[in-house]
């Protein structure tokens, strides 16, 4: 059977619709048990920084060798000023700054 | 501190999701029409998929007009990770009506869920004996924190979108470069800002490296199974060393 694009998109829609809603109906108000509830958090701090190392120094399948170590040096950098002023914006703009440099440098 | 105060609060937290959320949607809108998708077609997915690498994985198969299943596949293993960051931020909403939450939960992306739950986090935990009144209270009060962060950042993505549909921008090198790391640099600093532990440094530092020659092997997947497998190896050890001392 042949679906038309808007079909497809809507069974793509509800599959996601799925997945998000799931966990919410399921666990809501559940206090994990202590364990748990710390294997959850090491996961979500884990996911988070695959999310951010895909996202800075991947392309797809490709990993960006001449942008990498320009933005490698920019998140070093993000991170030690959010560190030392306990703010993730200042953090985040000063590394923004340097990979703006960085792109005209290059 | 009430409904629309905290919703507020949320809104000013997704600031810097915004900034990040309008470059990334004009590119997909401007994707889509160059793949010959319609306007609807945009609007409907960004609104109704609502998520970002998801969408982008399946735009050419969807153009291309390949299988449905292979596209809905893709879409599907794309958004599974929606389930460990649903499954995270529950136990947040005691107490509030599961038909609220069974529409809230749409706005969850993997930004919307970052935000919150660093925010919940800090917040301190209210008592098992604590009244239900109390806690329900508590719990509708991060439902609205939630929901500024989340509803606000769903509707720049869909405007954003949409807006890149029709007008093809085109952004220079070095600018387009710099709106790149909006995101990473932002969840960067609020994982510092918030990292309390060695073990939490370790699981950051080796999950962050390790990704890479995982999405190397898998692009799809490589990156969610490195991390995942950091995890728990850590979280074992941690287990392990702990069960150790104590019977030492």
């Amino acid at each position: 059977m042949e679906l038309t694009r808007i079909e497809i998109i809507l069974i793509m829609g509800l599959m996601a619709f799925a997945v998000r809603v799931l966990p919410q109906v399921c666990f809501v108000g559940r206090q994990f048990p202590e364990v748990w509830d710390r294997l959850l958090r090491y996961l979500s701090y884990a996911f988070i920084c695959g999310i951010i190392s895909i996202t800075l120094f991947m392309s797809g399948a490709r990993f960006e060798k001449e942008a990498a170590p320009f933005r490698a040096v920019a998140l070093a950098v993000t991170i030690i000023i959010a560190h030392r002023t306990k703010s993730a914006v200042t953090g985040m703009l000063t590394g923004m700054i340097l990979v703006l440099l960085s792109s005209w440098v290059r | 501190m009430s409904f629309s105060a905290r919703f507020c609060q949320g809104l000013k937290a997704a600031i810097p999701i915004w900034i990040a959320f309008i470059p990334s949607s004009l590119a997909w809108g401007i994707a889509a029409q160059a793949h010959g998708l319609t306007l609807d077609e945009v609007i409907l997915m960004s609104a109704w998929v609502y998520s970002g690498p998801g969408q982008f994985a399946v735009l050419v198969p969807l153009a291309e007009g390949k299988s449905a299943l292979q596209v809905v596949v893709a879409g599907f293993l794309m958004n599974l990770r929606f389930l460990p960051m649903s499954a995270a931020l529950a136990p947040f909403f005691h107490g509030v009506n599961r038909w609220v939450l069974f529409f809230s939960s749409h706005v969850i992306s993997a930004s919307s869920f970052i935000v919150p739950y660093f925010q919940f986090q800090k917040e301190p935990a209210g008592e098992p004996n604590e009244p239900a009144a109390a806690r329900s209270t508590a719990g509708y009060g991060r439902l609205a924190f939630f929901l500024g962060v989340g509803a606000t950042s769903f509707t720049v993505w869909v405007v954003g979108t949409a807006a890149g549909f029709t007008a093809a921008l085109g952004f220079p090198p070095g600018f387009e470069e710099a709106m790149k790391f909006i995101l990473p640099g932002y969840f960067a600093g609020l994982l510092v800002v918030e990292m309390k532990t060695l073990t939490m440094a370790l699981i950051c530092a080796v999950s962050l490296i390790a990704a890479i020659p995982g999405a190397l092997v898998s692009p799809r997947w490589g990156w969610l199974v490195t991390a995942i497998g950091t995890a728990i190896l850590i979280w074992g050890w941690e287990q392990w060393s702990l069960h150790v001392s104590k019977s030492s």
